[in-house]
């Protein structure tokens, strides 16, 4: 890092322009006043990578794993039973403990791999062959806000580096015109709101970009001049005199020889941004693939959230989170009541576009280096909530993942025959940030970073590398 | 840090035999010391490269050998050796093994992936050689105070001077007394030079002048306004709670008003420290110069800053987890010290076990959190004399009732039988019982419940005719209405099903609060909560089982909690009558009776002891109806009283005590987990101070106060003065300056760093006193030109032979600019201006309505603050998040900064604002214009060239816009112009 460094800027902007560390110009003050902070932080992958980007799709206020990927006869057996007679049932957050309640969904089997999924996602069951399930997720929060921040930050609490910024801080990005950790918004913040793809302790330029569709993806990405030519004008004018400010203090003005070439990179920014919320490249069927051509409008949202996740990481952004859209009448993932109408109004939104994503991916030889994470911050109940819901469950959920180094049409783990509690092979949230980060070529106890006295790490003192599910 | 190559001297110094610039990790050319010094050379490798396995932390320890003490360092060993053999270097083990080549047998071992330069190992061996001479921590030693070389040169720079001649540099030239006075204001108030400042000093040529500009700025108001804000980053400031819903922190601001108005009357920092922590403890409040505010009150809103969690399902994590970061933040802004690293484990580096770590734990957790109302003098005031009318009162009845018995009565029964109060009792169920005079052991804290119930008061009516005496109920309305109190109980364990308690009042709210946690709502805690709203008494039921073997309290509260922010109507009231817990069913506390006699009951009464029974006796002498026009007369008084105090009842959110109370250690930090006994609180035995034991009645807040404020402790001004010093030149001696462990760094000028320090405590504390001393060296002075050689030899100008060129704060950033523009409104103090939301900024929470983008000119300061909707403009910059303390920003460079000066609205709209002020003030020729601009945004006259520049880049701008069709106003040129001028580096960065 250290000797990347002396080498000028250029090779610095590689590790991504927003995560560009203070001043890294030079190799005097400013160097190592952003040093200070960085442990034994920043570097080469540790070991050949699998993948080299992540698009992480969030599933915004937790899908129910029994009604997903996580089939359970037995709940169909027993349905309107009470739950108290069966096992111990846990504190819930609502406390409205029901009945057992049996799916309201068939379940399939796909490909060759014979993957159950059920009906709600039949368009990413053709895809079954592609990816992991994992059937044995736990967490260590059943509310969402705390579940938020731990599965974005591997802590409960708000205030830690979200793991798209430590990819960032570990590998940087590969392109030095567009940010390494990008947030697509497809209308919902997750509760915790922005601190869960914030930076916390590492240098502010860690943290997301919120892109959204149209055409302005980010505050201030368009020159506010009235016409083309006066910026230029005014930068023009501004390099001329930064650069008699620099001539006066030679030898102490490593800061402001960055933050000038940092207009560079912001300049070529304004259209390098823009460019990528702008499909005309892209053919019609490509756009059906996505599902843009749906008479749902949540699909088509959607579906162009999962077609610019591709065009970044074309364009070698490390880390696209996708946020979920907002459904009529539904709360996210998170029906306490209503489940059937609640968690149809959403797959029906993600369903086309994930599996395009995925294909498309496929299609153009982008699947292999790039791993797609679908999941939740924790699962629901198997009894209702009330009498048509289901309640937050962290001590079983679902999760997948396809591409990027993990093998397909496998499943992981196990649940109990109510899917409500894991009886083989739990895997913790520090266990999927610590595949994750393997996956990219990181070993997780490696990338630290010194804040406050002590090493921080993604993974806390925890997490063990899923090896079973690896390709 | 390894790796990173310095060429650096090393060389001799005054004191301190030999003291490295930087910290041992440092240059491998270096030559090896002749003196080596084990704080500055060899502690840092020990830390660094062995503490990991052979620290503090007995948990983690390799081999049962320690090196973080001399005894554990210098033991025998089993193979007869030691590890350290003081003068013989050949027989220390510790060398045998770094210098090992078998990766079996090496040290730090492969996998530890640390190694030792060469230069370490030969610094050890010298060390071993010279006798391994072994000291305490820097940090932990008192500050020493050095001899100055002459009385004629500025103290300050006698240190740095010194130190400049060894490392062969010489000081710079002076600044020009336009860059001091641009950088002198932006250091003290953040904010540019007006032209008339300007003037002012230019044209002052007298001897002193800069001293008298250092003044001007230090006692300006806007002062305060700057300091305060470095302030706000150590204590992680926020206005709401963040997570899920991002609820209000109620009054947070005041607590901002009072850090402005702290460093503006220059409040003596050993009692900054201690109003924070222990304030309302503290025997007298200090009230802020109006008299309205109660200062010390205030400064306590310290500990309900972080965030806060709506419904934890395991409560007693939340609460584990709100206490480290109280634990984190008390550490880390008074002590410098990482503290909260021995929540799991004792700590890997410094003298911090995590016994240590819980006997802290233990304070913070016997503190309570309370509403207390923001004007609470006036009520203190107006309680004081509503008590006088009460006793009054209470003395009227006496007499007419003595008077009714006869003389004789009172003398013969000497020797009356005492009614003895009821006591709460864990068998019977009873909580407490307010049928006789006394509290029962529950903490009256406020003025509204007085120290004792109702029994026997006077009961009058609207006319204020003795209409009888009053039965016992605990009652906010003793006194009269508007009055702020709370009533809580002892700290219980819950063993039963059901908490009761009969009550009644007007708008008002009994509480149950298990394991300290306030932001009691559904879906989970909602039951614990119970607003009041019956002139009768009625049952309170609190269903409690789920939370069997947790600590609780019962809050009696003559207001209530509106979405987390307390809320008390003017008219409110609640009185209870007893509170129960039980499992099936409720039950009436029942008093055995007791024979008494007329005369017995009274002098119970004259003794203020009397029960139940002995004042039924008494109302029994009464009349139905007794007009006493003494007693009316001071009815009315009372009502006066109470409705002249129109204070609009908001509150803060605050502390008050609870009942002392020892933690056991969580083992790995697990409170599932807790160890059968409790540790004693205690400060950290390894900082001397006077006294360590905080094992107190109350919470110990006031005795951690007095450890960390007390002389004898060698931290406490050291960081402060190094606050001082970072704010002053953009890098403290000490740069870590939350850390003065073993893992920060050590400073860059030790002895510099006492003397400030020992001079800061003789100098009462006063923190402007300081920073003027500072600023009148020369050191403070210099020009930013770097001198000759520096480049090579001091490349991060750590010996200050140049002032260090940065980059202004966020804040200072977007306030020049509004005082450029005029758009400024320096009113002080008072609500936040709301968040301007932009479309961008989504979430839960996220306020209805934007605030307005210019933050109506008010100082950034006085921007709103919510964690989940943090202003784009400050993050871009580096202001922190409000997570931990973070005296030290990050200094980073993103494009989101050239974005925002190049294209945010805010900016362009402060522009086209300067550009009409400039049309409308300055004379009408563009160089005049230039000038006007440049005196406001840089301070100084432009040159020629500068002004050629200009008005040819405004040349351009006009055929740029004139290529494109467009004809354009003399204002939009002069705003594209200044727009740009927003945008140069000098303009941003203090010179």
């Amino acid at each position: 890092m250290l000797s990347r460094c002396a080498c000028g800027f250029g090779s610095i902007a590689l590790m991504g322009m927003f995560g560009s560390l203070a001043s890294c110009s030079g190799r005097r003050k400013g160097l190592e006043a952003a040093l200070a902070n960085v442990g034994g932080g920043i570097m080469l992958p540790g070991h050949i990578p699998k993948a080299k980007h992540i698009i992480f799709l969030y599933m915004d206020g937790g899908v129910s794993q029994v009604d997903s990927f996580d089939p359970k006869p037995r709940l169909a057996l027993e349905n309107g039973e009470d739950p108290a007679s069966k096992f111990k049932v846990d504190a819930t957050q609502f406390n409205n403990v029901g009945k057992i309640l049996q799916s309201p969904w068939s379940f399939q089997r796909y490909g060759e791999s014979g993957l159950e999924v059920s009906e709600l996602f039949p368009h990413i069951g053709s895809c079954a062959d592609d990816i992991t399930v994992i059937r044995s997720m736990v967490s260590n929060f059943p509310e969402h806000t705390n579940a938020n921040y731990f599965l974005h930050t591997g802590s409960g609490l708000q205030g830690r580096p979200s793991m798209g910024a430590w990819v960032n801080y570990g590998l940087g990005s590969e392109n030095a015109n567009l940010p390494g950790y990008v947030v697509l918004d497809g209308g919902l913040i997750p509760p915790g709101g922005l601190d869960n793809f914030k930076n916390g302790f590492l240098p502010a330029g860690f943290q997301a970009s919120i892109l959204r569709s149209g055409p302005v993806p980010v505050a201030n990405i368009r020159p506010i001049d009235s016409i083309a030519g006066i910026q230029d004008d005014k930068l023009a004018y501004l390099a001329r005199q930064d650069a008699s400010l620099l001539q006066s203090v030679v030898g102490a003005g490593d800061e402001i020889e960055s933050a000038i070439r940092n207009y560079e990179l912001a300049y070529r920014m304004q259209s390098s941004i823009p460019e990528l919320t702008e499909f005309k490249a892209e053919s019609e069927a490509t756009k059906k693939l996505y599902g843009l051509d749906s008479t749902d409008p949540h699909t088509r949202n959607y579906g162009a959230q999962c077609l610019m996740a591709r065009r970044l990481v074309e364009r070698g952004v490390r880390f696209i989170e996708l946020t979920c859209p907002q459904t009529n009448g539904t709360d996210r993932w998170d029906q306490h009541g209503n489940l059937k109408a609640g968690h149809e109004a959403n797959a029906h939104a993600v369903d086309k576009p994930i599996a395009g994503l995925l294909k498309d991916l496929k299609l153009r030889g982008l699947l292999e280096d790039t791993l797609v994470v679908w999941t939740g911050e924790f699962g629901r109940t198997p009894f209702a909530q009330g009498t048509d819901g289901r309640d937050h469950n962290p001590s079983a959920f679902s999760m997948w993942m396809a591409g990027g180094g993990v093998r397909g049409g496998m499943v992981y783990g196990r649940t109990d025959e109510y899917g409500y509690r894991v009886e083989e092979n739990p895997v913790t949230v520090h266990d999927l940030h610590a595949t994750m980060l393997h996956l990219l070529g990181i070993d997780h106890k490696q990338l630290t970073f010194h804040f406050g006295g002590r090493d921080f790490r993604l993974t806390d003192v925890h997490g063990n590398v899923v090896h079973d599910i690896l390709a | 840090m390894q790796g990173l190559t310095r060429k650096t001297s090393w060389f001799t110094c005054l004191v301190i035999l030999s003291i490295a610039i930087f910290s041992a990790c440092g240059d491998e050319e270096a030559a090896i010391p002749d003196q080596v010094d084990f704080n500055y050379h060899i502690r840092p490798i020990l830390v660094q490269k062995c503490y990991l396995c052979h620290g503090p932390d007995s948990g983690s320890r390799k081999a049962g050998l320690r090196l973080d003490t001399y005894e554990g360092a210098t033991a025998l060993t089993k193979e007869g050796l030691r590890a350290i053999d003081p003068g013989h270097a050949d027989k220390s083990l510790l060398l045998f093994r770094i210098n090992h080549k078998d990766p079996e047998m090496v040290m730090p071992t492969p996998e530890s992936n640390l190694t030792l330069t060469d230069r370490e190992r030969k610094l050890l061996e010298r060390w071993i050689e010279q006798g391994a001479g072994w000291k305490p921590h820097w940090a932990f030693i008192p500050p020493k105070s050095s001899d100055l070389k002459n009385d004629k040169d500025h103290p300050v720079d006698q240190f740095i001077e010194a130190r400049l001649k060894e490392a062969g540099l010489k000081p710079g030239t002076l600044a020009d007394q336009t860059a001091l006075i641009r950088r002198v204001a932006m250091v003290l108030t953040g904010l540019p030079p007006t032209p008339a400042e300007l003037e002012r000093y230019l044209n002052d040529k007298g001897d002193g002048s800069y001293e008298r500009m250092v003044d001007r700025y230090l006692s300006s108001p806007r002062f305060g306004e700057r300091w305060a804000r470095h302030w706000m980053d150590v204590i992680r400031y926020a206005e709401t709670r963040g997570h899920e819903f991002d609820y209000t922190i109620s009054g947070a601001w005041r607590y901002r008003d009072y850090l402005i108005r702290a460093f503006n009357q220059d409040l003596p920092y050993d009692r900054f420290v201690t109003e924070q922590i222990a304030g309302d403890q503290l025997p007298a409040p200090r009230l802020d110069p109006t008299g309205t505010w109660n200062e010390t009150q205030l400064a306590t809103l310290f500990h309900t800053l972080p965030e806060g969690t709506h419904s934890p399902v395991d409560i007693r994590k939340d609460e584990a987890d709100r206490i480290d970061n109280m634990i984190d933040v008390t550490g880390k802004a008074f002590q410098a010290l990482t503290i909260s690293c021995a929540r799991c484990h004792d700590h890997k580096f410094d003298p911090v076990s995590a016994r240590e770590y819980y006997a802290l734990y233990g304070v913070m957790e016997g503190t309570r959190f309370t509403p207390v109302p923001a004007a609470e003098p006036a009520h203190r005031r107006s309680a004081a004399v509503q008590r006088q009318v009460l006793d009054s009162m209470r003395a009227l009845t006496l007499v007419w009732l003595s008077a009714k018995m006869g003389a004789s009565a009172t003398a013969s029964f000497a020797s009356a039988p005492m009614i003895t109060p009821m006591m709460p009792d864990s068998a019977s169920g009873i909580l407490a019982d307010f049928s006789g005079s006394d509290l029962q052991g529950w903490r009256s804290d406020g003025q509204a419940f007085t120290d004792g119930t109702t029994l026997g008061d006077p009961l009058t009516d609207s006319l204020g005719n003795l209409r009888g005496l009053k039965e016992g109920v605990a009652s906010s309305r003793r006194l009269g209405l508007n009055l702020f109190g709370a009533l809580r109980s002892p700290d219980f364990v819950i063993d039963r099903d059901f908490i009761g308690v009969m009550a009644a009042g007007q708008r008002s709210s009994v509480r149950i609060i298990i394991d300290n946690f306030q932001l009691i709502q559904f879906p989970i805690y909602g039951d614990l909560d119970q607003k009041l709203n019956s002139d009768q008494p009625v049952k309170l039921i609190f269903p409690v089982s789920a939370w069997k073997g947790h600590k609780a309290y019962v809050e009696v509260l003559p207001g209530s909690y509106d979405r987390h922010v307390y809320k008390q109507a003017r008219d409110a009231w609640v009185e209870v009558k007893y509170a129960i817990r039980y499992d099936r069913d409720w039950f009436e506390p029942r008093r055995p009776s007791t024979s008494v006699t007329l005369p017995a009951a009274y002098r119970v009464f004259t003794a203020g002891q009397a029960g139940p029974t002995d004042i039924r006796l008494l109302r029994g002498l009464l009349p139905r109806t007794l007009r006493l026009p003494e007693l009316s007369a001071l009815q009315a008084r009372a009502q006066a009283i109470q409705s002249a105090r129109m204070d609009s009842l908001q509150f803060i959110s605050g502390v008050t005590e609870g009942f002392g109370k020892n933690s056991p250690v969580f083992h790995r930090g697990n409170h599932t987990d807790p160890s059968p006994e409790r540790v004693k609180r205690h400060f950290i035995p390894a900082i001397p101070v006077s006294k360590i034991d905080l094992d107190v009645p109350g919470s110990g807040r006031l005795a951690l106060a007095r450890a960390i404020t007390d002389p004898k402790n060698p931290l406490t001004a050291r960081i402060m003065v190094n606050r001082i010093w970072h704010h002053l030149f953009g890098r403290g001696l000490v740069e870590t300056v939350d850390n003065f462990g073993m893992q920060g760094k050590v400073p860059s000028h030790p002895e510099l760093l006492d003397q400030l320090a020992i001079d800061f405590m003789r100098d009462g504390w006063s923190v402007k006193r300081m920073i003027r001393h500072i600023m009148t060296s020369e050191t403070f002075r210099r020009s930013v030109e770097p001198v000759a050689g520096a480049v090579q030899k001091d490349p991060g100008n750590i010996l200050l032979a140049s002032y260090p060129l940065r980059r202004m704060e966020a804040e200072a950033i977007r306030d020049a600019m509004l005082s450029v523009s005029g758009s400024i409104d320096t009113t002080m103090f008072g609500p936040p201006v709301p968040q301007h939301i932009t479309s961008f900024m989504n979430g839960r929470g996220r306020p209805g309505k934007s605030g307005p983008i210019d933050g109506n000119g008010r100082r950034s300061i006085y921007l709103e603050v919510r964690r989940n909707f943090l202003d784009p403009f400050m993050m871009a910059f580096d202001r922190p998040m409000p997570a931990s303390a973070f005296g030290r920003r990050t200094v980073t460079n993103v494009p989101a900064q050239s974005l925002i000066l190049l294209n945010d609205p805010f900016v362009a709209l402060m522009a086209d604002r300067t550009a009409a002020r400039l049309l409308a003030e300055a004379e009408k020729s563009t160089e005049a214009r230039i000038r006007w601009i440049w005196q406001r945004c840089f301070s100084r006259l432009p040159t020629r060239r500068e002004i050629s520049d200009a008005t040819e880049f405004m040349e351009t701008l006009k055929k740029t816009y004139a290529r494109s069709g467009q004809t354009v106003s003399e204002q939009v040129i002069w705003k594209d112009y200044l727009h740009t001028v927003f945008n140069l580096k000098s303009f941003i960065f203090i010179s």
